[in-house]
């Protein structure tokens, strides 16, 4: 029986409006939840199906070694598709001429990601291609067809074994990393490998092995294989490892896409608060009706819970609908604009969504809900009573516990979790208080004003607790609106600067120590933006505090005790005497002119070894063992396109002839073909193309800089709504004052003004605090989270209080607007 | 008797020291009787309505309703109480604004958990002129026919004893006179005992007998008539 009332209630008050905004924030939060965790998710599926290419597959096992077959037996055992690459230097020899080559031989399936472009002419523009050199066949970097003067059809003798030159292999997806593989590449089959005989026992082998399959079986293949690599001769990578400008800039773009879901979140919840407090309040009557026909409490704690629920189910099917269309919507749009079509998404972002539905819409209904089952049935007589014997405590603790819970959830960090929630609490405490002392000094300026304003002034006095509650929450959602749109732009802004239009798209390495002068003098000529040239030398890191670390030690020694862990493989060092651009001290100092003798650490690589300034670092250079201290870390943005070293020694401790330098330098796409010609001066030089490398992170940005946009969309629906839904609330009251003013003979010009005056001061001074208080919220985001450089928005403290202003004025007349319509005697009707 | 009260008074905290609105009251109203309840606004009439009602608690005295001791009762048995023996109207006449008038006639019958409530609401509502407004809501009605909705939903539990709180006070005089006469008829129907509070002299005068409340003071006017 009680179940048909409430369903009843439901039916009709959804029809009649009543249940509009309550609804609108649950579906909204929901909403908002769900479609933004599908888009990020798909998105980061995207992006790492993409960023898959960079490996040519989704793991890469390197060895040094051949490894145990069964380890390949088992990966296809697990699903997984495998191939390999076996790679070396070796001299290549052509009719006239011979080449230290990288030669890479590789199994029938690579690449498992991505794919490689090949072409006839070279450094032209490639086609992508699914084929493989057949048996006798090899393809040629470009690079090589310079330095040897080689043409298609042309024979290179490779070892024991000849082969024809057939295609110019303009592109390997899985090549662009390593900007220091000096020699140009041919390609050629697996099969082909052991003929040329130059395989033996002690050379120099690279054995690369590629795995590909769904991230579940690569998970149980990687749990069953790591235990048994072994960590000085073999490597395991993945996609989002390591020093790759991606795995940085996807993990800021999470960084914020999580903070603005967060937001989102607990501004829908505010409305969420607001609704059910409205509602119950509206319901109060309702409850002492039935508690006087008879109702017993139980009954009526049942009849409005199943409503709620009711109501609460509706709300999050509607809001996972509305998710769901928005963002297959969104997606549609990204994947056209972006060529590429995202992989679906897993059920997560819908328990998600659900889950902080049904806990924003049970946790701020709850303390409402309460007080609205212990509504006495006396006041059908006395009808200005209303049960206040909970305590208000109680909801501020449902409220904040509620919304620490979400917190937690969302950045499953209960260390974040407490900053940010004492952090918003102390700005709410500030916030209130300040609130109350505008509305005070607003009174005191009233007075002298015209009647329309000395009549606002006193609503908003009359009202000033209610106010400054109302002021907080439009202040609220006006900051997380400025510091979304803020950050929005700080963030792009950020990210562009770092990849300008001109930054640099080829690397020239293996620059002799001779040809510096003349190559920097040919940028010149040529109006080249380069980097400086960096020597390199190649060498290893042998000792820490004179603890040898485990790379300098033979294997058995390695498993008979513990050794201090080391880099695990040769570094490129490099020698500069003033710091490089983008890279910041963190530790320590640069080097003084005349004290030499030390190193500059990055800073990763510092944490990872456990690194300090002042620990004596020992490294093996061409033979030779030299220690030096370590005098700063040094952190490196690795998203810039320019040479970065983790070791920077003083020049007087490492400067040699033998080195080999490296510069990037920017050419115009439209006068790539003058290469040739540009580098015909210097044959030994190698060229690498990052082309590549620079569209993708362009592309993160654009696909982050969408999501971004459409963060700000629902964080800006969300403060609309709670600014509805705390105008609806104070509307009784207002109804009230109206009639008597109405009553008393008031034109409805001044009351209309009154109220629009109102909401514009209420809206003004909102914007005003939250311009401050978003000031300083982004300068903390910018200096703790985010590692970008602190700014100050000035346009923000004037569009905060103008929109403000605007929109809480407009949305204060929209929803009054039915009230002031109305003449004295349809609103007496009303209230009686 | 159905209703008797002995030495009933009632005392509120208010934040000027505690305050006495009702005096040692006691009275006896007997089964089918009309009993009217006048005096001055602020005499303690509502005060009185809510504590034979059920809907508050005396201070000290009895108040006892078809022999059960309501200071006996918690909330919970009150309210079977009421959902069992007691119908009510109100000056402000209360409807649910989200439910219809059938709904609103319904709703007693169903927190009963009765299962007939559909058919006897239809007739109620018949009975009292609205049979062709059953799915209107209160916000569609005139005050006069929220008021006649009111009265079915009061008659719909068939309760023993009727209160009534200025049923006529926010009526104009013309739809006042509709809404007593049709109160007075059903009231005769169905043998209900009948309290109302009212600042209506003539409608008094219809009762068998009026009581009158002087700054929390029962004084009886006149007596039983018949
Ligand atoms: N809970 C209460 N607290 C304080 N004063 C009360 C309370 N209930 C009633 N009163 C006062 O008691 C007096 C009688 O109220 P009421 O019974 O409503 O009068 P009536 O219905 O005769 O107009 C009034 O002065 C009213 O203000
Ligand atoms: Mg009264």
């Amino acid at each position: 029986m009680w179940h048909k009332i409430s369903w009843r209630l439901l039916q009709h008050e959804l029809r009649r409006g009543e249940l509009t905004i309550m609804a609108a924030a649950i579906a909204l939060s929901v909403c908002a939840v769900l479609s933004l965790s599908l888009f990020s998710e798909r998105l980061q599926a995207g992006l790492l199906e993409r960023s898959a290419e960079f490996l040519a597959a989704d793991r890469v096992l390197r060895s040094r070694d051949e490894v145990n077959t069964e380890w390949l037996q088992q990966a296809s055992d697990e699903g997984l598709r495998w191939a390999r690459r076996t790679s070396f230097n070796s001299m290549a020899f052509a009719a006239s001429d011979m080449a230290l080559v990288d030669i890479k031989a590789v199994s029938s399936e690579y690449p498992l990601r991505g794919q490689l472009e090949v072409g006839s002419q070279a450094f032209a523009e490639g086609a992508p291609t699914d084929e493989l050199p057949q048996s006798g066949e090899a393809w040629v970097a470009s690079q090589l067809f310079q330095r040897l003067e080689l043409a298609l059809g042309d024979t290179l003798e490779i070892g024991n074994s000849e082969f024809t030159v057939t295609q110019v292999l303009t592109h390997e997806p899985d090549s662009g990393l390593n900007v220091f593989t000096d020699s140009p590449n041919v390609l050629i089959g697996y099969d082909d490998l052991a003929a040329t005989g130059l395989i033996q026992p002690g050379s120099r082998v690279n054995y690369h092995y590629l795995f590909a399959g769904d991230n579940a079986d690569i998970e149980r293949f990687e749990s069953w294989l790591l235990p048994q690599l072994d960590d000085v001769t073999q490597r395991w990578q993945g996609i989002t490892d390591g020093d790759t400008p991606l795995a940085s800039s996807l993990q800021r773009a999470e960084q914020f896409m999580l903070l603005a879901s967060l937001l989102g979140v607990v501004l829908a919840a505010t409305a969420v608060a607001v609704a059910a407090q409205r509602y119950c309040q509206r319901n109060y009557d309702a409850v002492a009706i039935m508690k006087t026909l008879g109702g017993s409490r139980g009954l009526i704690s049942r009849i409005f819970t199943l409503h709620l629920l009711l109501l609460t189910v509706f709300s999050i099917a509607l809001g996972t609908l509305l998710g769901y269309l928005l963002q297959a919507g969104v997606i549609y749009f990204v994947a056209a604009y972006l060529e590429q079509s995202l992989p679906a998404a897993g059920s997560g972002p819908y328990v998600l969504a659900i889950g902080t539905g049904l806990l924003c819409a049970l946790m701020f209904s709850l303390y409402p809900l309460l007080r609205l089952i212990k509504v006495p049935p006396l006041r059908v007589l006395q009808r200005d009573l209303a049960q206040s014997s909970l305590r208000a405590w109680l909801q501020w603790l449902i409220g904040g516990g509620t919304i620490y819970i979400l917190m937690v959830v969302y950045s499953s960090s209960w260390l974040l979790s407490a900053a940010l929630f004492a952090g918003g609490s102390m700005a709410v405490l500030v916030l209130l208080g300040i609130s109350r002392l505008f509305i005070r000094a607003s009174r005191t300026a009233g007075m002298q004003a015209g009647s329309s304003w000395r009549l606002a002034m006193a609503g908003m006095q009359r009202r000033a607790k209610q106010n400054s509650v109302q002021m907080i929450s439009f202040a609220t959602a006006l900051m997380l609106f400025l510091l979304v749109l803020a950050l929005r732009n700080e963030l792009l802004a950020d990210w562009q600067n770092q990849l300008p239009d001109d930054a640099p798209n080829y690397f020239v390495v293996n620059v002799a120590d001779d040809q510096v002068a003349e190559l920097n003098a040919m940028f010149e000529r040529e109006q080249i933006s380069a980097t400086d040239l960096y020597p390199i030398v190649p060498g290893r890191l042998m000792a820490i505090n004179d603890e040898l670390v485990r790379d300098a030690v033979s294997k058995e020694e390695r498993d008979a005790s513990e050794f201090r862990e080391g880099f695990g493989r040769e570094l490129q060092l490099t020698w500069r005497a003033d710091l490089p651009p983008n890279n910041n001290l963190t530790e320590g100092n640069w080097f003084s002119e005349d004290e030499t003798g030390s190193v500059s650490v990055e800073s990763q690589v510092a944490e990872r070894l456990n690194l300090a300034v002042g620990d004596e670092l020992r490294f093996s250079v061409g033979g030779d063992e030299f220690s030096v201290p370590v005098s700063s870390i040094r952190e490196v943005d690795w998203n810039t396109m320019q040479p970065n070293f983790y070791m920077i020694f003083d020049p007087a401790t490492l400067q040699t002839s033998s080195a080999t330098y490296i510069a990037s330098f920017y050419l115009a796409p439209e006068r790539s073909d003058e290469l040739y010609e540009l580098f015909r001066n210097f044959p030994q030089v190698s060229l690498i193309d990052v082309d590549t490398i620079i569209g993708q992170l362009r592309e993160v940005i654009e696909q982050v800089s969408l999501a971004i946009t459409f963060v700000l969309v629902l964080v800006v629906l969300a403060g609309a709504l709670v600014l509805v839904a705390q105008v609806q609330a104070t509307l009784e009251e207002r109804e009230k004052e109206l009639v008597i003013l109405r009553t008393l003979g008031a034109p409805g010009k001044l009351l209309s003004r009154a109220v629009t005056y109102e909401f514009v001061i209420l809206g003004a001074l909102a914007g005003l605090i939250a311009a401050v208080a978003m000031e300083l919220s982004v300068f903390l985001l910018q200096t703790q989270v985010f590692a970008m450089q602190p700014s100050i928005h000035w346009r923000f403290w004037i569009l905060g209080p103008v929109l403000g202003a605007t929109i809480v004025a407009l949305l204060g007349k929209a929803v009054c607007a039915r009230l002031l319509a109305q003449n004295a005697a349809g609103l007496i009707r009303r209230l009686s | 008797m159905i209703i008797q009260t002995t030495a009933v008074s009632k005392k509120v905290e208010t934040s000027a020291g505690p305050l006495t609105i009702l005096h040692a009251i006691t009275l006896a109203i007997k089964a089918g009787e009309s009993v009217a309840i006048v005096g001055a606004s602020g005499s303690g009439k509502s005060t009185l309505l809510s504590l034979l009602a059920g809907l508050d608690i005396a201070t000290t005295g009895q108040v006892l309703i078809d022999n059960e001791n309501l200071g006996d009762l918690d909330e919970e048995q009150r309210a079977k109480i009421r959902a069992d023996k007691v119908g009510f109207i109100f000056q402000s006449f209360l409807l649910i604004p989200s439910l219809t008038a059938l709904e609103n006639v319904m709703l007693p019958a169903e927190l009963a958990g009765r299962k007939d409530a559909e058919a006897q609401a239809r007739e109620l509502l018949g009975k009292v002129g609205l049979g062709e407004r059953l799915t209107h809501y209160p916000n569609q009605l005139s005050g006069g026919e929220q008021q006649r909705v009111a009265i079915a939903r009061a008659f719909i539990g068939q309760p023993k004893i009727l209160f009534a709180d200025e049923p006529t006070g926010n009526l104009d005089s013309t739809t006042g006179h509709t809404v007593e006469a049709l109160l007075f008829e059903m009231n005769k129907a169905q043998g209900t005992t009948l309290v109302m509070v009212t600042h209506d002299t003539t409608l008094a005068q219809k009762c068998d007998r009026v009581l009158e409340m002087q700054a929390g003071e029962l004084k009886e006017q006149s007596v039983d008539v018949a």
